[in-house]
């Protein structure tokens, strides 16, 4: 065992020699294992979740972290909106999962009758996360949130677990986010830690976002942009803690499908010709229930290709 | 003495030994009372307090069966079958709760036959006495009609034809009895005799499983507790699992040594039979609950009971021995946080058919991950969901009141709202979009609404609304505020 220890230190001081010599950040560790010393219990999907913006992912050295702690602030809890929608769209992001893994938000009181109450009409439109794979836990105070936060890591049955919490607390330091994101770990799935109204205290988690609302693009239309219309959503990202400590900002667009980095000039239209449907499927479900014909899988859609090959998705992600 | 009020004058309602010593009566007026004996001390009656007590009383007698029924104000009745031999025999059974009543500083009669009349005549008039089957006829003669449990009406008109003892009810023609004094006379007597049935409707439901452990010497830690509960978890495995079920609800009843009984109760959203679970969950409603458990000088006798079961079949496990049904996970997780932070801690929303947005979801507590759980009244099916675009990701319900201002700047004119005591300025806006009332279900005066989405100058997205109200155009529009965008 002590050998391997020492064996370990090895490749890692010879890993960073080299790094030194190409002139780049020695960032990307099996960290699981370091962290740990157990192999993760199960490994789904790529290790990152890459955003779909260049910029963003190399300056989180290729993407999120798909498993473990990710802190997202928001400065204001009235900014807690854009905060969560960030969450969302990332998780909409995650590789079609195994079929339906609950999203678990869970909320202190306090930022439930603050910022609002997770409202799932909202939800299932904007960011495709229909009210069947949304639970809702609620709790009075903080510790009581970190206790079901703690417990829910754990399992790999969610798809993700959402922590929402408002201000600072001593309950939440170092060790309590050490746990969080261990947990995490092990069970191979995303906690988000999302924080309204606090100060950027130490974390363990690896990446620590603030977000913040930019004023949205406008709506398009056949004819151009729509004056004076409330487009996609827009979020103002800066990453103030990465593996590669690079502080960055990126003010990045929502199109229902992927990310895209808005530079100096509103957003051009992205060659998306046709949007994915809300809940990701290839075939609309019929309006209607059909009653003289048999039903047809994918008949609406004719000879639209299943989501992976999507020409309009794929295009979607270069561009970003 | 106690006293009660009785058709506006103060009357004396029940004596205590020393009291009845000085030739008191019970129903003697209060004045009469103290005009006898100036120093006697007067309490005044009170029956909820009394019921209560004796509800307690019947709680803390389910330790000797669970059929356990309050006779009017003053007694109990405990259907025993079948489970004297647990405490040595009958009269082991009466001396151990008439020592455990003496203990706790009451003073009891008790009587105990074949028949739920005959033991209220033992009690009452025997004393601690112990009726053999077919031996009721001989206790009963002697006694007075009272013990027939009769009204005083029906006794007195038969004390006025001179049948003063059951004896001579028992000698005299019963068709003339039933012709003069009704059935319940014949009733009365046959019940007591066993020649008609008699049921007694126990105060608690009887679960369908338990199993207890009584104690020696009384326990106090909280860690006990959870051992005991392994322990008789793993003997209620044996029995649900013969019987091919599960439990839904639990209830673990600790009996303190002076009485007062403690019932937690936990539920599981799919059958549990596992004690490993069952465990967990107690776990956490012991933990959530460990200050308001008053354990006192300890429990003397912890029962588990499951009150509700359901059908489990065995399922057959994987291989590798793992716990592979994420659904299963979920549900004891829902079910651990719900057993520590009460039912509403752990919800999933479902849409319904409404136009008013707070109106368009309920939050039930979790139960799509549990086996045959029920639909909800009125949730729209998921191939019927028409979601409306443009609704918030977050929502204040209710909707919260905004002050909305409008200033002619240049070019056009501006839009400012103040919201929790915050000045907004509204840079675009997006609307109206008018959501009429329910007439259905609103008052008739109820307005519309029309929603704007609105933005200010950071970028932050909001949808607020102008209620319309039509009945009195002068005045100014209320606006609210009632959702986040991302």
């Amino acid at each position: 065992m002590a050998s391997m220890a020492v064996a370990r230190d090895v490749v890692r001081d010879l890993r960073h020699k080299i790094a030194k010599i190409e002139g780049r950040l020695a960032e990307r560790f099996d960290e699981t294992q370091e962290v740990t010393g157990i192999a993760p219990r199960r490994v789904s999907g790529p290790a990152v979740l890459r955003t779909g913006v260049e910029r963003l992912d190399a300056a989180l050295s290729g993407g999120l972290p798909s498993a473990g702690l990710i802190e997202v602030h928001a400065g204001a809890v009235r900014e807690a909106g854009a905060a969560a929608g960030f969450v969302l769209a990332l998780l909409r992001l995650l590789p079609a999962p195994e079929a339906a893994a609950p999203l678990l938000w869970i909320g202190t009181s306090e930022i439930f009758r603050e910022a609002g109450r997770p409202y799932a009409p909202g939800l299932a439109a904007r960011f495709g996360l229909q009210p069947e794979n949304l639970l809702i836990a609620e709790a009075d105070k903080l510790l009581d949130a970190l206790w079901i936060a703690e417990e829910a890591a754990r399992l790999d049955a969610f798809l993700a677990v959402l922590l929402e919490i408002r201000g600072s607390s001593p309950a939440l330091d170092l060790t309590a986010t050490r746990r969080l994101h261990r947990r995490a770990l092990l069970a191979g799935r995303p906690l988000f830690l999302v924080r309204a109204a606090s100060e950027p205290e130490p974390t363990a988690a690896p990446v620590r976002l603030l977000v913040a609302p930019a004023p949205a693009a406008t709506r398009l239309t056949l004819a151009g942009p729509l004056a004076g219309s409330i487009g996609p959503p827009a979020f103002q990202i800066t990453v103030s803690k990465s593996r590669t400590a690079i502080p960055a900002a990126f003010t990045l667009e929502w199109n229902n499908d992927a990310f895209q980095e808005r530079r100096d000039q509103p957003a051009k239209d992205t060659g998306v010709v046709v949007s994915l449907f809300a809940d990701g499927q290839a075939a609309p479900p019929a309006l209607r229930e059909i009653v003289a014909f048999p039903e047809r899988q994918g008949d609406a859609a004719g000879a639209e290709p299943a989501r992976q090959q999507h020409p309009a998705r794929r295009r979607a992600r270069r561009v970003g | 003495m106690l006293s009660r009020r009785d058709s506006n004058t103060q009357r004396v309602a029940a004596l205590d030994a020393l009291a009845r010593a000085l030739k008191l009566k019970p129903g003697m007026g209060v004045g009469e009372a103290c005009a006898m004996h100036p120093n006697i001390e007067v309490v005044e009656a009170e029956p909820e307090a009394d019921r209560r007590l004796l509800e307690g009383l019947s709680d803390w007698c389910d330790r000797y069966t669970p059929l356990v029924a309050l006779d009017g104000t003053d007694g109990l009745f405990l259907d025993i079958t079948g489970c004297a031999h647990l405490f040595g025999g009958e009269r082991g059974m009466m001396d151990d709760l008439l020592s455990r009543f003496f203990h706790q500083g009451f003073e009891i009669r008790a009587g105990l036959a074949s028949t739920p009349g005959a033991a209220w005549a033992a009690a009452r008039f025997g004393g601690d006495l112990i009726v053999a089957p077919g031996e009721e006829e001989e206790l009963l003669a002697p006694l007075p009609l009272a013990a027939l449990r009769l009204p005083s009406e029906i006794r007195g008109g038969l004390e006025s034809v001179g049948l003063r003892t059951s004896g001579a009810i028992m000698s005299a023609p019963r068709a003339p009895l039933v012709r003069r004094f009704g059935k319940e006379v014949v009733l009365r007597l046959d019940q007591a005799l066993g020649r008609v049935q008699e049921a007694i409707s126990p105060r608690l439901p009887v679960p369908p499983l338990s199993t207890e452990r009584p104690l020696s010497e009384p326990i106090v830690r909280l860690d006990d507790i959870e051992a005991l509960v392994a322990l008789l978890s793993r003997q209620l495995k044996i029995d649900l699992e013969r019987r091919g079920e599960g439990a839904e609800r639990l209830q673990l009843s600790l009996f303190r040594v002076d009485g007062a009984v403690s019932r937690i109760t936990v539920g599981a959203s799919r059958p549990v039979r596992e004690p490993k679970l069952i465990q967990k969950l107690f776990h956490e409603r012991l933990t959530a609950l460990e200050m308001a458990i008053d354990a006192g000088y300890g429990f003397d006798l912890v029962r588990l009971s499951v009150l509700v079961v359901a059908s489990l079949d065995a399922a057959q496990p994987d291989f590798d021995g793992g716990l592979s049904d994420p659904a299963a996970d979920i549900a004891l997780f829902a079910d651990r946080v719900r057993a520590r932070l009460g039912d509403g801690a752990v919800r999933q929303p479902y849409l319904v058919e409404s136009h008013i947005p707070e109106r368009a979801v309920v939050s039930e507590p979790c139960t799509r991950f549990s086996k045959g759980s029920k639909p909800v009244e009125k949730i729209v099916p998921a191939s019927r969901q028409r979601v409306a675009k443009d609704r918030p990701i977050r929502l204040f319900s209710p909707p919260e009141w905004v002050e909305v201002t409008f200033e002619a700047a240049v070019g056009q004119p501006s839009m400012r709202f103040e919201w929790r005591r915050a000045s907004y300025r509204v840079v675009r806006s997006e609307g109206p979009e008018r959501i009429a009332p329910e007439w259905w279900r609103d008052q008739t005066d109820a307005a519309a609404r029309d929603y704007f989405r609105v933005e200010d100058e950071e970028g932050r997205r909001y949808w607020i609304y102008r209620q319309n109200s039509e009945d009195m155009p002068d005045t100014s529009p209320r606006w609210f505020m009632q959702g986040v965008f991302p």
